[in-house]
C-alpha cells in the first residue's frame, strides 16, 4: 500500500521543507491557469521546484484547473508544452477545452472540475479520456468517496487537511462591496477577508479576490481522525492545502507523515493525533469535517 | 432578412408551456420528475410531457427537458430509461451538465439530442469543440461569457450556441457554488439551492467586524445578490454573432412573466431580423419588460464585468409592480364582453391593462363585472372564479389582464 501525501507549496524553499516533511507530490500553479494557488510560480520557479522534487524522487503537479475563457485557451498550448518540457509530472484540469489541449501536449492530467466531480461514472468518463485520477468535490461524503474508489481503478484524491473553495464568482465581489461602501477599492485585492453567516456569528469563511474573481473558502477540513477509514477503503491519495497555515504548514505535513507511518505499523492514536493537529492549527480558523462525515441522505 | 435565433422560454407547467408558445416562444424547456435542478418548480409527468409535445409540435415549437443534476452515487439509476422515455415521447433535446448523464444519454437513448447545460460553465471555443466531438448538438454558454467571446466561438466552432438573454442569475459561475450545501445541507447542484448568496453576511478583516461597525453607522452588510439579466436592447448583437438560441430564465416564474417576456422578445427578434437596416429599438418594448421585472435589470457579463451597481444592496426595492389579474377565456365581439378567469383580486374602478400575442395591449378602467349568472358584482375576489367584464377593445382567448401593484423601478439595462 502506497499512501501519497499531496501538498500545496508556496515557494521553492517551502517545497524543500515539505519534501523533508514527507510530501510525495507538490501541488503548485499560477492564477492565470490555476485556481487559488499561492506563491509566485514563474516558469523558472516551476523548473527549479521540479528539478528539486525529482532529485528526491518526488512529483510535481501543476494546477491548470481554471475556468478557461478564449484568451486563456489561446495561451494554454504554449504553457502546457512548456510544463511538459520542464518535466512537470502532471497537471490538474477540469475545463474540457483545456483537457483537449493538455491531451494533445501529452501531459497526464487529474480530472479536477471542483464542485462538479461527484461520482465514479463521471471519473470513468474522464478516465476513458486519459485522466490518471480525480480530485473529488469536497461536498462528497466519506461514505460516497469509499463507494467511488471501490468502483474505479484510478486514484481518488481526498482532502485530509485545509480549506476548500465553496464559491467561485467571476465578479469582484469585495471590490464591488467596497465601492458600494465608498471605501478605497484597492484594498479589496490586497487582503483576505472573512464572512460570517447570518445564523452563526462565530462562523468564519475566508473570502478573497484575484484576477479570476472572488473565492470563498469553507472552514479548514481535517480527516485526521478518519485516516484509518480512508486506508480501509483504498483512499490513498491525501491532499493537504496550506492556504492559511503559513509557517505551521510544514509541521502539519510532518504530523500527517507521522500519522501515516503509525497507521502502517498499527500504532495510530486518533486522540493524540487530533490533539496535536489542534495545537498546530493557526488561531482563528475553525477545524472541522465539513460535509465529509455526513450521511449522504442528510444532504437534500 | 437575417436568420432568426430561436426564442427559448421556461415552462414550469403545461399551462405555462402553452402560454409561452402562444406568446411567441419557438421552444420551451421543462423539467421532468427526476434529474432536474428545480425540485420546487412544477415538474412534468410523462403524460404531461406528451400533451406538451403534441401542443408544441402542432405549432412548430420544440420542447427540451432539463436534466442537469450533478449526480452523486446512486442518483443516476434509471437515467437510461428516463432518457429513452423522453425520446419516445418526442422530446426534442435534453439539457444536461453531468458527463456521466451525457454519456448515459448518448449511449442509451440514441437519437435524443443533447445540449450542454449552463451548469457545466462552457466558457471557451475549445470546450465547444470538445462537446461537439462528443456528439452534442448544442452548448448553453456560461453566463460569464462576453459578446466578443461569443463572436470568436462562432468563428471557431460549428456547434449550436444557446445563451441567456433574460432572467435571474447565479452570482457565481453556475455549478461552482456550494454555499447552500455547507450552510443548509441543501445541494445546490441537485436542486436544493437555498440561494445563500442573497443572504446578508457579516464581513471581517483581521478580527474587526465590519458589519457591526456599519450597523452602527447604518451601513450595508455584505451580500452577493445579483440583479437580473435583460438583453432586450441588445438582440441585434446576438443575431449578428450568429447565436442559435436565446434563452429566458425562470421555470418558477408566473404565467404573466412568461407571456410578457416572450411577447417582447418575439417582437424585438422579428423586427430586427425582418429589416435589420431600418431597425429602431422601440422604448415600449423595454417599458413592457419592466412590468414583469422582479429585480433591477442589467446586461451581465456581455459588455464587461458587473460592478456593484449590478448587485442588490440596501433595502429591497419595491419591484413587482404588475400582477396577473385574469386570463381571458372567451370574448363576445357583439357585446364586447370578455369572460375571464380570475387570478388576482380586482374591483370596479381599477385601471387594468390587457395584452395579447403580437404585442397587442391597451389600458382601461373596469366599469362592470358580472358573475356567471350575469349578476353585477363589485369585485372579483375569489381565486379562479369566472367573471365577465366589458372591454374597450377586442380581446381573444389567452389574452392576459394585469393590474398595477406598485411603483416600477427603472434603472440600468
Amino acid at each position: 500500500m502506497m499512501i501519497q501525501l499531496v501538498t500545496t507549496a508556496q515557494s521553492v524553499d517551502q517545497a524543500e521543507a515539505l519534501i523533508k516533511a514527507g510530501a510525495d507530490r507538490l501541488y503548485i500553479g499560477n492564477s492565470r491557469f490555476g485556481l487559488r494557488q499561492k506563491g509566485d510560480w514563474t516558469i523558472d520557479a516551476v523548473r527549479e521546484v521540479t528539478q528539486l522534487a525529482h532529485r528526491h524522487g518526488k512529483d510535481v503537479t501543476v494546477a491548470v484547473n481554471n475556468l478557461m475563457h478564449n484568451d486563456h485557451i489561446e495561451e494554454l498550448s504554449g504553457y502546457v508544452q512548456t510544463l511538459k518540457a520542464i518535466g512537470v509530472d502532471d497537471v490538474t484540469a477540469g475545463d474540457p477545452g483545456a483537457i483537449r489541449l493538455i491531451r494533445q501536449a501529452k501531459i497526464p492530467y487529474w480530472y479536477d472540475a471542483q464542485t462538479l466531480v461527484t461520482s465514479a461514472k463521471q471519473i470513468q468518463f474522464w478516465g476513458k479520456r486519459e485522466a490518471i485520477g480525480a480530485v473529488v468535490a469536497r461536498e462528497v461524503t466519506l461514505e460516497e468517496l469509499a463507494l467511488i474508489q471501490q468502483q474505479i481503478g484510478l486514484p481518488v484524491e481526498v482532502q485530509v487537511y485545509g480549506p476548500t473553495c465553496i464559491h467561485h464568482s467571476k465578479r469582484p465581489l469585495v471590490t464591488n462591496y467596497f465601492n458600494e461602501l465608498g471605501r478605497p477599492s484597492e484594498e479589496a485585492k490586497q487582503r483576505e477577508f472573512y464572512m460570517s453567516e447570518p445564523a452563526d456569528a462565530s462562523s468564519r469563511y475566508p473570502i478573497y479576490e484575484d484576477e479570476n474573481g472572488t473565492h470563498i473558502f469553507s472552514e479548514d477540513l481535517t480527516l485526521m481522525g478518519q485516516l484509518p477509514t480512508l486506508v480501509k477503503h483504498g483512499l490513498h491519495t491525501w491532499k493537504l492545502d496550506g492556504w492559511h497555515a503559513g509557517d505551521q504548514f510544514v509541521e502539519i505535513v510532518k504530523l500527517f507523515t507521522f500519522a501515516r507511518a503509525n497507521l502502517l505499523n498499527g500504532r495510530f492514536d486518533r486522540v493524540e493525533m487530533e490533539a496535536r493537529l489542534n495545537d498546530l492549527q493557526p488561531e482563528g480558523f475553525r477545524l472541522g469535517t465539513g460535509l465529509l462525515l455526513r450521511k449522504p441522505e442528510e444532504i437534500k | 432578412m437575417k436568420r432568426r435565433p430561436e426564442l427559448l422560454a421556461p415552462a414550469g407547467n403545461l399551462e405555462k408551456l402553452k402560454m409561452a408558445i402562444h406568446y411567441g416562444a419557438d421552444a420551451v424547456y421543462i423539467g421532468g420528475q427526476q434529474f432536474g435542478l428545480r425540485s420546487r418548480a412544477g415538474n412534468f409527468s410523462f403524460d404531461e410531457m406528451r400533451e406538451g409535445v403534441a401542443f408544441a409540435h402542432g405549432r412548430g415549437a420544440k420542447v427540451y427537458v432539463a436534466a442537469n443534476m450533478v449526480t452523486h452515487e446512486g442518483d443516476i439509476e434509471g437515467a437510461g430509461d428516463f432518457f429513452r422515455t423522453l425520446r419516445d415521447i418526442g422530446i426534442d433535446a435534453v439539457i444536461v451538465s453531468d458527463p456521466a448523464m451525457i454519456e448515459t444519454c448518448l449511449s442509451e437513448a440514441e437519437g435524443l439530442p443533447v445540449h450542454l447545460s449552463t451548469q457545466a460553465s462552457a466558457t471557451n471555443y475549445e470546450t465547444l469543440r470538445f462537446w461537439k466531438e462528443e456528439g452534442l448538438e448544442r452548448v448553453v454558454l456560461a453566463r460569464e461569457v462576453s459578446m466578443d467571446e461569443i463572436v470568436k466561438m462562432k468563428q471557431e466552432v460549428d456547434v449550436e450556441i444557446e445563451t441567456f438573454v433574460h432572467g435571474a442569475m447565479c452570482i457565481s459561475y453556475s455549478g461552482r457554488c456550494t454555499l447552500s450545501n455547507h450552510m443548509t445541507l441543501r445541494d445546490a447542484n441537485r436542486g436544493g439551492c437555498a440561494q445563500s448568496c442573497r443572504w446578508k453576511y457579516g464581513f471581517f478583516e483581521e478580527g474587526e467586524l465590519l458589519t457591526k461597525d456599519m450597523e452602527a453607522r447604518d451601513e450595508e452588510p455584505f451580500s452577493m445578490s445579483s440583479v437580473d439579466l435583460s438583453m432586450v436592447r441588445h438582440i441585434p448583437d446576438f443575431v449578428e454573432a450568429g447565436v442559435d438560441s436565446l434563452k429566458v430564465e425562470g421555470r418558477m416564474k408566473s404565467i404573466h412573466y412568461v407571456a410578457t417576456v416572450c411577447n417582447v422578445y418575439r417582437q424585438v427578434i422579428d423586427a430586427y431580423c425582418e429589416d435589420p437596416e431600418n431597425f429602431v429599438f422601440d422604448p415600449a418594448w423595454e417599458e413592457e419588460i419592466w412590468k414583469a421585472a422582479q429585480r433591477e435589470l442589467a446586461s451581465g457579463f456581455y459588455y464587461g464585468i458587473p460592478t456593484e451597481k449590478e448587485q442588490l444592496f440596501g433595502k429591497p426595492r419595491s419591484i413587482p409592480q404588475f400582477a396577473f389579474a385574469a386570463r381571458v377565456i372567451a370574448y363576445d365581439p357583439v357585446t364586447g364582453m370578455a369572460t375571464l378567469e380570475q387570478r388576482n383580486h380586482f374591483s370596479i374602478g381599477e385601471e387594468v391593462e390587457f395584452f395579447g400575442p403580437g404585442f397587442v395591449r391597451f389600458s382601461q378602467v373596469i366599469e362592470t363585472i358580472e358573475d356567471v349568472d350575469g349578476q353585477p358584482i363589485e369585485s372579483a375576489n375569489q381565486a379562479m372564479m369566472t367573471i365577465r367584464v366589458k372591454v374597450d377593445q377586442p380581446v381573444a382567448t389567452d389574452y392576459i389582464m394585469r393590474k398595477r401593484k406598485g411603483v416600477p423601478a427603472r434603472t440600468l439595462i
